[in-house]
């Protein structure tokens, strides 16, 4: 799974998404992509299985890239634990995404077999999403 | 060569973005002409015409004649802005052709005879390094795309600018090397298997940290 080498902090703030993408809005290596249109954050596990999902309908043919990465460490508290006494240890690393932004592009493959696989990496992710391939394809 | 396309605008005579968003909730583009020494002009649009010529794939290397009001202009796109969500075209640039003026624009690569390229053949991925190229071009003469024959091309070769034969008088704007247009890499199947699977490090491992990461210890 995707998680930065090291880190300058270990915690961070929640945070909220805001607006909509500015950058990475348009494809920048492959054919076809898989844009989002919900803010949300992405947990490593959910790009993954994503991944997963795409490569095996592209039966290892072609190229996948994933356009986002997992920087954000999301702390948990145990369960049944009370409240207060500190921030819960990092359990997970998420991407934030806004609206707009490309999360996967893939190529070398025919525009059926893109959209399907796409379609299925989509069912992995917790945002409504839509397909978006280069202009003139 | 690609033909010239007419289209028609209606002159904008407001500017600024309370009149744009004004024009765009009534199906028009917002767009501007400006170069050639004269003043910038502001028009607008059909979106129904904008998104046809978009889905061409030459719209940025297309010479344009826009009648505004029974003026005409020769222009050339130069830009343009769509919305990041749904993916509409909120505004055009197009800049005026002056006579005889070169032109810096990106050409769309067009790949052909990939059934005569033995590595395509074999399962290989046409990894395109560029889809676009910037040529430097006559405004009269500005290729609709760049044609590259991809016969012969075998797994791990790649194909660089000094194999493409541009028309005359189009030259590509980086000329201090012979740049990769497109690779034959081999399919994900002949490389190791199940390498891509295995990647990453186990869930909810925490990497290590900057500086000291014992300034929040004993906390949980």
């Amino acid at each position: 799974m995707l998680q930065p080498k090291r880190t300058k902090f270990r915690k961070q703030h929640k945070g909220r998404i805001h607006g909509v993408a500015t950058r990475g809005v348009t494809l920048a290596f492959g054919s076809y992509g898989l844009k989002t249109l919900e803010p949300e954050r992405i947990t490593a596990r959910q790009i993954e299985a994503a991944r997963r999902a795409i490569t095996r309908h592209m039966k290892r043919a072609g190229r996948v890239w994933i356009r986002i990465f997992p920087d954000v460490p999301v702390s948990k508290k145990p369960t049944e634990v009370r409240m207060g006494k500190g921030k819960g240890a990092p359990e997970y690393w998420a991407a934030r995404v806004k609206p707009g932004r490309i999360m996967f592009e893939i190529d070398g493959v025919g525009p059926e077999i893109a959209h399907e696989a796409l379609r299925l990496g989509a069912a992995k992710l917790p945002v409504r999403t839509k397909v978006v391939s280069r202009i003139g394809e | 060569m690609s033909a010239t396309v007419q289209l028609k605008a209606e002159p904008r005579e407001k500017v600024g973005k309370g009149a744009a968003r004004a024009a765009r909730r009534s199906g028009l583009v917002p767009a501007v002409i400006y170069g050639d020494k004269k003043d910038p002009r502001s028009i607008s649009l059909t979106i129904r015409e904008v998104e046809k010529q978009l889905e061409s794939g030459h719209f940025l290397n297309t010479i344009y004649e826009i009648d505004v009001a029974g003026e005409k202009s020769r222009v050339i796109p130069r830009d343009y802005q769509m919305h990041p969500v749904k993916d509409v075209p909120m505004h055009i640039d197009f800049l005026r052709i002056a006579k005889g003026a070169r032109l810096v624009v990106a050409v769309p690569v067009a790949f052909q005879n990939e059934d005569s390229s033995p590595g395509l053949r074999k399962g290989g991925v046409l990894n395109i390094v560029r889809h676009e190229i910037e040529i430097s071009a006559p405004a009269d003469a500005i290729p609709s795309e760049i044609a590259v024959d991809l016969t012969g091309l075998d797994l791990g070769d790649s194909l660089h600018i000094s194999a493409v034969t541009l028309p005359e008088g189009v030259t590509p704007t980086i000329t201090d090397r012979d740049f990769t247009i497109a690779t034959i890499a081999a399919p994900a199947g002949l490389k190791s298997e199940g390498e891509e699977d295995e990647e990453g490090a186990e869930p909810g491992e925490v990497p290590a940290m900057h500086g000291g990461d014992e300034e929040e210890a004993g906390e949980e």
